[in-house]
C-alpha cells in the first residue's frame, strides 16, 4: 500500500515558548497538495517541521512514510525546497549555484553540472545563467530558486509562496511550469501559498490553517467533480411561474427582492434550457452568472466555520 | 531533463557517499579563494620564511658554504629545538593574517542572502556544515604550518645524516600538537565571527581585537591586582608557553614576558575553552530557521 504524502499525528509545534501548531492530525493523498491560510496560521511553521528544522513537541509528521524528527536526513534527501525568503548565494553565478546545491545533495560533479544546465535552461533562465544571482531581478531569483530545488530530481517538491513577487506573465509562467513538473514525474508538490488562484490551479488537496489549527481538508479533484454548478440570475417578468418550472427539471432556487434568483442546477441541465423556460415563461434575464464553489468557497467557508471574523489571507 | 527536450525530469543516478560529502563545501571554498589574486600573494608570502629556513638549514648542513660567508664562527648555523621553535613562532603568525582574511568570508557569504536553509534542507546537517567550513582553515593553516615545518625537518634530517633524526623525533609530536590547538582556535574563532559578522573588513577587525583586546585588558588587570593570571586573556602567550614547554625551551626564549609563567595546563585550558566557546556561538547562530521568543 503507498504511503500518504503527508501524515500528521497530534503534531504540536512549540516555538520560543509559544505553541504554534496545535495537535495537527490528518492525512493527505494528494500528489499536489495546497497549504492555505491567513497570516500566522503555522503554514511555514508546518513546512520547517516536516523538513525537520523544528522539533515537533508532541505528536509526529511523517513524508512518504518518514519521520520528519527521527528520520530527517532520509527524508530530506528526497526534499527539493524552495523558500520563501531570499535564498542564494550573491557571487555565485546562476549555475554554479545550482550545481553547488545539486552536489551537497549528492550529485557527482559531472551530473551535477549537467542537470544545473538543464535545470537552468528548463526554468527559463538559460541566457542568465552565468551571471551572478545578486544581479537577478527578484522573479529571475524566484526561478534560480526552483531550479535548485529541481535540479537534484527530488520525490518531494516544496514550495513556499513561489510566485511572491513575480509580474503576471511571469507568474503565469513559473504555474505551468509546477504543472507540467507534477505531470512530468511522479513528484509530490507541496505549495504553500496565499494566493488562492496558485493553489487551485495546481493542486489536487488542500490543507487549511487557521490559528495553528487545521480548518479543513478539502480533496479539490472530488470537490470539483461534486461541485454544483450556480446560476445567479436578475430577471424582470414571472418569477414564480419561472422559478416553479425551474424546479419541475430539478433546480433548487431562491428568490430575492428586485427579481434576483439563485439556482442551483443539478447535473444534466444546461443553461440553454434555463433560456428556453424563460422564453416559455416571458420573463427577461437581464443579467446572469454562471459559477461553480471556488476554492475561495470553500476557503471562506472553512473560515467561517472555525469561527474567523477575520478571513484575512 | 535534457536541454533540447525542455521537460523535467527525475535523477536516477549514483549519489556520491554521505560522510565524504562536507567536502563540496570545502572545494567550493577553495576554488573562490584561489580566485582572489590578494589571497595567492598572502600565501606565496606566508611561506617565503620557509624558504629562508630551508636556506638556513642547507647552509648549517654545509661546511663549504659556510667558509664562503664573510661570517663568524661557524657553529651560529645550529638546527636544534630553538630553531623549529622560532620557525613555529613565524609560521604561526603567518596563519594568523591569513586567517583574518580568509576566516571572515566563509560563513557570511551563506548567511548575507538567507541560503543558509538551501544546506540543511538536503541531506546534510549543521554538523557538516561546520566540518566543511573547518576543512577549509585546516588544510590551509596546516600549509604554512605543520606541513612546512614537517618539511623542514625532513631536510635536517637528510642534510644531517647520522642520527640525528632519531634523536630529534620527539619534535615532530610538538610541531604537529601545538599547530592544531592553533589552527583549532584560529579557525573557530574565525567561523564563529564569521557566522555573526557579515561584512568583511569589521570581521576581520573583531578577529584582531578578539586577540589584542583581550590581552590589554589581562595586562591591566596584572598591573592591578599584582598578578600573572591576567595573561590567561592573551591567547598567542599562552600559544607560547604551550610551544616552549613542548619544545622544552624555556619561554622566556619566547619574549619579554616568560618570566612569570602560566601553568601549562591553564594554558592548553583557556585555549580549549575559546574552542569550546567557539562551537556555543556557531551553534547558536547556525539555525535554518530563528526561532523570536516572546
Amino acid at each position: 500500500m503507498m504511503n500518504p504524502t503527508i501524515e500528521l499525528n497530534g503534531l504540536e509545534v512549540q516555538l520560543g515558548g509559544r505553541t504554534i501548531l496545535h495537535g495537527l492530525t490528518g492525512i493527505l493523498k494528494g500528489r499536489a497538495i495546497g497549504l492555505l491560510g491567513p497570516n500566522g496560521a503555522g503554514k511555514s511553521t508546518l513546512i520547517n517541521t516536516l523538513l525537520g528544522f523544528h522539533s515537533p513537541s508532541k505528536g509526529s509528521a511523517r513524508v512518504l512514510g518518514l519521520d520528519s524528527h527521527t528520520n530527517g536526513k532520509a527524508l530530506r534527501s528526497l526534499v527539493g525546497y524552495m523558500p520563501e525568503n531570499d535564498a542564494f548565494i550573491s557571487k555565485m553565478s546562476g549555475v554554479r549555484f545550482v550545481r553547488y546545491m545539486a552536489e551537497i545533495s549528492g550529485l557527482p560533479p559531472a551530473q551535477a553540472m549537467e542537470r544545473a544546465h538543464e535545470a537552468f535552461v528548463y526554468v527559463g533562465l538559460g541566457e542568465a545563467r552565468y551571471r551572478p544571482v545578486g544581479t537577478y531581478s527578484l522573479g529571475m531569483k524566484q526561478l534560480a530558486k526552483l531550479a535548485q530545488a529541481i535540479a537534484h530530481g527530488p520525490k518531494v517538491l516544496i514550495l513556499d509562496e513561489p510566485t511572491n513577487g513575480m509580474d503576471p506573465p511571469a507568474r503565469k509562467r513559473l504555474i505551468e511550469l509546477i504543472r507540467e513538473i507534477r505531470e512530468a514525474s511522479d513528484i509530490c508538490l507541496l505549495l504553500s501559498s496565499h494566493l488562492l488562484r496558485d493553489v487551485e490551479e495546481t493542486c489536487d488537496e488542500v490543507l487549511i490553517l487557521r490559528n495553528g489549527q487545521i480548518a479543513s481538508i478539502c480533496n479539490l479533484v472530488e470537490e470539483r467533480r461534486a461541485n454544483r454548478k450556480f446560476l445567479e440570475l436578475e430577471t424582470i417578468g414571472a418569477e414564480a411561474t419561472f422559478t416553479s418550472t425551474l424546479e419541475g427539471l430539478g433546480c433548487e432556487c431562491a428568490v430575492f427582492t428586485n427579481g434576483r434568483i439563485k439556482v442551483v442546477m443539478p447535473d444534466g441541465v444546461e443553461i440553454r434550457e434555463v433560456f428556453k423556460v424563460a422564453a416559455d415563461k416571458g420573463v427577461q434575464i437581464r443579467r446572469m452568472n454562471h459559477r461553480r464553489d471556488s476554492l475561495e468557497d470553500i476557503f471562506l467557508n472553512a473560515m467561517e466555520l472555525t469561527g474567523a471574523a477575520d478571513g484575512r489571507i | 531533463m535534457a536541454v533540447y527536450k525542455r521537460r523535467y525530469a527525475p535523477y536516477t543516478g549514483s549519489l556520491t557517499p554521505e560522510r565524504s560529502r562536507f567536502f563540496v563545501l570545502t572545494r567550493y571554498a577553495f576554488a573562490d579563494l584561489f580566485k582572489s589574486r590578494f589571497f595567492v600573494l598572502l600565501l606565496i608570502l606566508s611561506l617565503v620564511p620557509t624558504l629562508f629556513f630551508a636556506g638556513y638549514i642547507f647552509i648549517a648542513n654545509n661546511k663549504a658554504v659556510q667558509l664562503l660567508l664573510p661570517m663568524g664562527p661557524a657553529d651560529m648555523f645550529s638546527v636544534e629545538a630553538r630553531f623549529f621553535t622560532f620557525i613555529m613562532l613565524v609560521q604561526t603568525q603567518a596563519a594568523f593574517l591569513l586567517n583574518c582574511w580568509v576566516g571572515p568570508i566563509l560563513i557570511a557569504g551563506d548567511l548575507t542572502n538567507g541560503a543558509l536553509p538551501l544546506f540543511l534542507s538536503r541531506p546534510f546537517s549543521r554538523t557538516d556544515y561546520v566540518l566543511g567550513k573547518l576543512a577549509v582553515m585546516g588544510l590551509l593553516l596546516s600549509g604554512v604550518t605543520w606541513v612546512p615545518s614537517l618539511l623542514l625537518f625532513t631536510l635536517q634530517a637528510g642534510l644531517a645524516k647520522g642520527d640525528w633524526i632519531w634523536s630529534h623525533m620527539w619534535m615532530v609530536v610538538p610541531i604537529v600538537l601545538c599547530s592544531v590547538i592553533w589552527i583549532l582556535m584560529l579557525s573557530l574563532i574565525s567561523l564563529a565571527v564569521s557566522a555573526w559578522v557579515k561584512l568583511r573588513i569589521v570581521a576581520t577587525g573583531v578577529i584582531f581585537i578578539s586577540f589584542f583586546i583581550p590581552a590589554g585588558l589581562g595586562e591591566m588587570f596584572n598591573a592591578i591586582m599584582g598578578t600573572i593570571w591576567g595573561r590567561l586573556l592573551n591567547f598567542s602567550y599562552l600559544f607560547q608557553i604551550i610551544l616552549a614547554r613542548g619544545f622544552r625551551e624555556p619561554s622566556r626564549l619566547l619574549g619579554s614576558m616568560g618570566w612569570n609563567e602560566i601553568p601549562v595546563p591553564a594554558a592548553w585550558g583557556v585555549l580549549i575553552f575559546v574552542c569550546l566557546l567557539s562551537l556555543v556561538i556557531l551553534n547558536a547562530r547556525l539555525r535554518a530557521r530563528d526561532t523570536v521568543r516572546g
